[in-house]
């Protein structure tokens, strides 16, 4: 079978997810994926449907081999665990495929992706703050260690427009539950 | 047994308990869901396991027992969750009168 193997870094998991099930609309199947490496095996084009989600757990732990289990048996395959994140399939002549099917687990699915980002976002305010009185220390000149602290900064500026746009999602999302279930 | 005060069940849980009336493991109930409601609603596994947990901790469905080669767990309703469909079934049908008597009146 042939594989093919790419290098990518998703920020937003729904986007990740998007381009996963565009992969496999061309025959191309996520086998394996960690820290940035995906690898694809070369399949019928649309075979699997993917979706990713957050474990509020390690998918190690029980509570999260449990879940696994029982995804298994309602004909849904783990393909990659990274992290808290796992990477679902199923196959799509099983139909469409979504984990949630009402607005609070979606919810309570947003949420618990807004905490991861919230917190990493607010763990790398410290170190953001001393490259920016760095900067200003050095001013107009620049440190050597500048350049190193504008990565945090600039993960940290992701990462929060990241949280504001889950929090944007689960915002829209608890108003319509004032309508629906 | 005396209805008591109680919210309004989820579709999630109402068709749930529905589907338990036999022993069935999730992937069964999935089916079950679908298959009655004619496709209309499908129940996704994540939000199925929330409910299927949530309502086991509740008393309303408990696991069955399966035969000792079988490694899919299975769960029913107990009198504790046929009361609360019982009450939830009540409350649909005041609705569902309600709902004749004032938006169809012409109808009729």
């Amino acid at each position: 079978m042939s594989t093919q193997t790419v290098y990518r870094l998703y920020w937003d998991f729904e986007k990740e997810e998007r381009w996963l099930n565009e992969m496999a609309a061309k025959g191309l199947n996520l086998s394996s994926f960690f820290m940035g490496v995906y690898r694809f095996e070369q399949g019928q084009p649309g075979e699997w449907i993917y979706r990713i989600e957050l474990l509020p757990e390690m998918p190690q732990l029980p509570a999260g081999r449990e879940y696994r289990k029982f995804m298994e048996d309602t004909g849904v395959q783990t393909v990659a665990v990274n992290g808290r994140w796992v990477y679902f399939r199923r196959p799509a002549a099983d139909g469409p495929f979504d984990l949630f099917s009402d607005l609070d687990s979606r919810i309570t699915h947003y949420e618990r992706v807004r905490w991861l980002t919230g917190s990493v976002t607010l763990a790398l305010v410290p170190v953001t703050v001393l490259g920016a009185i760095n900067t200003v220390a050095n001013w107009p000149g620049i440190s050597a260690t500048t350049p190193l602290l504008l990565v945090p900064s600039a993960i940290l500026a992701g990462l929060a427009s990241l949280t504001w746009r889950f929090t944007q999602r689960v915002r829209s999302l608890k108003a319509q539950r004032q309508l629906f279930e | 047994m005396a209805p008591e005060a109680q919210g309004p069940l989820t579709e999630t849980v109402f068709y749930v308990l529905l589907a338990l009336h036999r022993p069935l493991h999730g992937y069964g109930v999935m089916q079950y869901v679908n298959d009655i409601t004619g496709g209309r609603t499908s129940i996704g596994p994540g939000t199925l396991y929330g409910a299927l947990t949530t309502l086991a901790e509740k008393g309303w469905i408990t696991p069955v027992e399966g035969a000792a080669g079988d490694r899919k767990k299975e769960y029913v309703i107990t009198a504790a969750g046929r009361n609360a469909l019982e009450i939830e079934l009540g409350r649909l049908e005041e609705l569902l009168r309600n709902g004749n008597r004032i938006a169809r009146k012409g109808q009729q």
